[in-house]
């Protein structure tokens, strides 16, 4: 079938929903009450299995909740979930033979609210549903981070115990790590990727909405570990602590499993639909950066994510099955967990950066009037930042206790990421260079990204080099980095792309006002909350702690006031949102007179994306060329003749 | 690009550089210069902020400049000149940061073999980590023991860590030089201290309730000041002593301090138990200090028994 019939038959679809066949009872139907008796029957059966086998085996105790929890609690009953609410309903039935339509749509679209609630398969549902519950997990994460500050705030111990301060402040970095930076780029992503590249959806739109749905699993699950105390040996949860710590440990490791099957399906979904999915005459040389920049944060999240599922299944194992992977007195190698851990953690960093820096590329061209300058350059920089991002890990290791002569070459290839890095940055700066400047909302988030991203990259390269690093490890001068990189770089750029996208995805516009104002205040806070983080680090204040000297008082009261500042920062975001999303202004198909092909659809897309097959016939980014086209669509042919032959491949 | 265009980038620049670089240079944001080690870290790190100084003030200029003369008004809808790339350009600013990270990396790898180097035959100590104190021992010199670190000033150590839990990490943030304690593994690290006093040693890696609290001091003495003190704990048997008395108080704060809070002592551990509350019998101290139990790791071996006795008495002393 060639794909402008399919977008024809898909057209075909654009009225009601499908009403399935054959109406079941309520409680067999796919839906939140299935979902719910389901995930109760699974854990009943894990509870059933872990029971009956011990019982069998004679083990004592014969009711372990440990392992009955790992097994039937944290494995089983997120599965009876998925199940209930029908993410597995169209598989299972191919499996079984029962008569399947390849082109059933009865899962797709949204026509009410309530089905931003079900098994969507559609990509822009899907990628609404990604960011608004993305969006609830940073709040989250920012809360228990308000919490962090507030007990820093005087040196001595104020409101909480150390165990539950170390669960803050581990809960709040894997919060804002696995269920905010990485998959607020995916749902972004998932929006508006295939409209770029003019595809009618993802290639496995099934697959997209299962592995949206083990998000909210993942999140559950570690917000839960507050009930469940151990998850306190930090986000890295370096072993042996994180086997010495109590129980609860293991909602971490599970929750992390989730999140990274998630990633991993996510990332598969857009390597296919971007390899296979483009539309006629997009060639790689013309898909717009964004894509580029998914294209190699995919590849990242398929090599590098099962390295971490390893080292949490590991530190799992060594806990509730006696193995030995990390206890050295029974011949465990504790630096292996380091070295598994960091070789997708460091990838990782990238994961969450990658995708901004294509999110900013299309702002910044699309609000300085100008094409992207050293396009081609832009998009290799991505994939040496690829390459190089795999051989660095052990930049994290430099007073570990790692053999000796890994740290130089380790300090050589952390530098060198420093070039492509540069690159694109000099080439944003020269992109701005006689455009035709526009602060808009998304505008002031990109240039604020670029600004802090810098920042954040100097003291990169500071920690690049081994000396300094040796100084300066484990003090806050890494969380000063870590921030500089991950709040100012990856959430300002999150932040571009919600502004940017916001009218496509709700068909409304955001306050401006509002926006700037979020902006303005979000950050002055992050300057004053992170930078004075570089000197108290470098003077000796380590990290994770809930006690301090006494000499570091005035500055961390300074940083936690600021904290504070820029907690309520974002609570003008979340009204500018629901408000807007409310009863904003409609929005009109091209607010920003964008360039590539979302823009050309209306806001928001229609169900199926495209009455006809766009045909790609030029660059996404050629601002001020006469007459030059990205994209044509709609039979708009108009001047197309002449210029496609003038197409550079 | 016209010369007004440069001459203001230039200048923006200049002015950039000029704030910045005063910043750094006349805030004293470092931590004072203990040991030849730190020397060659403040060489790094100066360097290193010099080259980030020039790039940010270059990319400062160019927002500022770019910011300011290339605004326009919301209804301005003109798209900028078409300029798609410029080789040139292109390769300059691959080729210069290549030139800087490669000066980094020069002098980062030779002062780092530096720092690895010890100046003539190193004394050695042993460092024994756990949750959450530390053990100096010193082998050279019969094997005497001390909860804070005493090293010669000018000559080289070497500390040779172990852990007998969980990860620990050794900083003296004066003496610039950091390393992981591993259970498992040995490893070691140069002091060499150039300063005489008495500075914080601090445990920077995440191991556990007491994390925090495991600190303690390193304290540098002249060479003879150094051999007496050892030759002292050699005869009266050990602890931070003052002429073969033990000091309890200082063996307290240093040992036990990490995990409980005892308001004589002036400590405020939040780990173990907190030992105002408690009324405490002579025998089982003892005990618990030998044996350990309940979380508390045993301590007999690590200290010795007219330590032990200083404790018990103080302890006991203190609260019934």
């Amino acid at each position: 079938m060639s794909e402008t019939t399919t977008a024809t038959s898909h057209a075909a679809h654009n009225g009601a929903p499908h009403e399935p066949p054959r109406r079941r009872h309520w409680l067999l139907r796919a839906g939140w009450p299935r979902a719910i008796w389901m995930t109760g029957a699974f854990f009943l059966l894990g509870f059933g299995i872990v029971v009956g086998l011990r019982a069998l085996l004679n083990y004592e105790p014969v009711v372990d909740w440990h392992v009955i929890i790992v097994a039937a609690g944290l494995t089983l009953a997120p599965l009876g979930f998925l199940t209930g609410l029908g993410a597995f309903d169209y598989w299972a039935s191919y499996a079984i033979g029962q008569p399947t339509k390849p082109d059933d749509h009865s899962a797709h679209g949204a026509y009410s609210w309530k089905d931003y609630f079900r098994v969507n398969t559609d990509h822009k549902v899907i990628g609404i549903q990604y960011v608004t519950t993305t969006i609830f997990f940073f709040l989250a994460g920012g809360l228990l981070a308000m919490f962090v500050r507030a007990e820093l705030a005087r040196p001595q111990t104020e409101f909480f115990d150390t165990q539950t301060y170390n669960e803050l402040f581990t809960v709040h970095a894997s919060l804002m790590i696995f269920l905010f930076i990485i998959p607020a780029f995916a749902g972004l992503a998932n929006f508006v990727l295939p409209l770029m590249i003019g595809a009618p959806d993802m290639a496995f739109p099934r697959l997209n909405a299962l592995s949206y749905w083990l998000l909210p699993i993942a999140g559950v699950m570690l917000l839960s570990s507050f009930f469940f105390p151990g998850a306190g040996a930090g986000w890295t949860n370096y072993a042996t602590l994180s086997v010495d710590q109590p129980f609860g440990n293991v909602f971490f490791s599970m929750a992390v499993q989730w999140a990274g099957a998630s990633s991993i399906m996510t990332a598969l979904n857009f390597l296919v639909t971007i390899i296979t999915m483009r539309a006629p005459g997009m060639t790689f040389w013309r898909m717009p950066l964004l894509v580029w920049a998914n294209f190699t944060t995919s590849l990242l999240v398929v090599i590098a994510t099962p390295f971490i599922a390893g080292s949490q299944f590991f530190v799992l194992f060594d806990k509730i099955m006696h193995t030995n992977f990390f206890e050295p007195d029974q011949g465990g190698y504790v630096l292996g967990y380091q070295h598994i851990f960091w070789f997708y953690s460091h990838p990782a960093v990238y994961i969450m950066i990658l995708p901004g820096f294509g999110i900013v590329s299309e702002v910044i061209s699309t609000f300085s009037r100008k094409p992207i300058f050293g396009y081609r350059l832009m998009a290799l920089s991505l994939m040496a930042i690829l390459v190089l991002g795999f051989s660095v890990w052990a930049h994290h290791m430099f007073v570990s206790g790692m053999a000796h002569y890994l740290r130089v070459p380790m300090m050589v290839t952390t530098l060198l990421i420093a070039i492509p890095t540069g690159i694109k940055v000099f080439s944003w700066l020269a992109t701005l260079w006689e455009g035709r400047i526009h602060f808009s909302a998304p505008m002031l988030w990109a240039l604020g990204f670029v600004s802090m991203f810098v920042i954040g990259g100097l003291s990169g390269v500071m920690l690049g080099a081994v000396p300094i690093d040796i100084a300066v490890s484990d003090t806050y001068f890494i969380v000063a980095h870590i921030h500089y990189v991950l709040l100012g770089g990856s959430l300002f750029t999150i932040f571009a792309g919600i502004y940017y996208w916001f009218p496509k995805m709700t068909g409304r516009m955001y306050d401006e006002r509002l926006a700037k104002i979020h902006f303005w205040l979000t950050f002055l806070a992050v300057n004053a909350t992170f930078f004075p983080m570089h000197l108290i680090g470098i003077q000796g204040m380590p990290r994770r702690v809930a006690t301090y000297e006494d000499k570091f008082a005035n500055w961390n009261l300074f940083i936690s006031i600021s904290s504070f500042v820029l907690g309520a920062s974002f609570m003008i975001f979340v009204y500018n949102m629901i408000v807007s999303w409310k009863s904003g202004p409609i929005a009109p198909a091209n607010p920003w007179r964008g360039r590539t092909i979302e823009w050309l659809v209306s806001s928001p897309p229609p169900v199926f994306n495209f009455d006809e097959v766009p045909q790609v016939v030029g660059s996404p980014y050629e601002y001020g060329v006469k007459g030059a086209r990205h994209a044509i669509l709609n039979g708009d042919r108009e001047g197309a003749a002449e210029l496609e032959p003038a197409r550079t491949t | 690009m016209r010369r007004g265009a440069v001459v203001a980038l230039i200048s923006i620049a200049l002015v950039v550089a000029a704030i910045t670089t005063s910043i750094a240079y006349f805030v004293d944001w470092l931590p004072e210069t203990a040991s030849e080690e730190r020397e060659g870290i403040d060489l790094v790190l100066w360097v290193t902020v010099g080259i980030c100084l020039f790039v940010f003030a270059i990319v400062a200029s160019v927002s500022i400049y770019a910011g300011v003369k290339f605004r326009v008004r919301p209804d301005d809808d003109s798209d900028g000149p078409p300029i798609h790339g410029h080789t040139g350009l292109e390769i300059m600013w691959t080729a210069v940061p290549t030139v800087l990270v490669t000066i980094i990396a020069v002098l980062s790898a030779i002062v780092l073999a530096e720092n690895d180097s010890a100046k003539g035959k190193p004394m050695r100590v042993d460092v024994l980590a756990q949750q959450y104190a530390w053990q100096f021992t010193y082998p050279e010199r019969g094997g005497v023991k001390a909860t804070n670190l005493y090293l010669p000033i000018d000559r080289s150590t070497k500390l040779v860590l172990g852990s007998r839990d969980v990860i620990h990490s050794f900083w003296v943030p004066e003496f610039g030089q950091k390393q992981d304690a591993v259970p498992g593994i040995v490893t070691t690290i140069i002091i060499t201290p150039t300063k005489i006093g008495n500075y914080r040693l601090i445990c920077t890696e995440l191991c556990g309730l007491g994390h925090a609290l495991m600190r303690t001091r390193a304290i540098v003495l002249s060479q003879s000041g150094f051999d007496k003190w050892a030759r002292q704990q050699r005869q009266g048997g050990g602890g931070t002593s003052t002429g073969g008395q033990v000091d309890a108080k200082g063996l307290f704060a240093s040992t036990c301090g990490g995990c409980h809070t005892l308001a004589k002592a002036g400590t405020n551990g939040m780990v173990g138990p907190k030992l105002d509350d408690l009324s405490l019998a002579p025998e089982g101290v003892r005990q618990q200090i030998r044996r350990g139990g309940g979380g508390m790791p045993p301590f007999e071996g690590q200290l010795s028994d007219s330590q032990i006795n200083a404790l018990v008495q103080y302890l006991t002393g203190s609260s019934q």
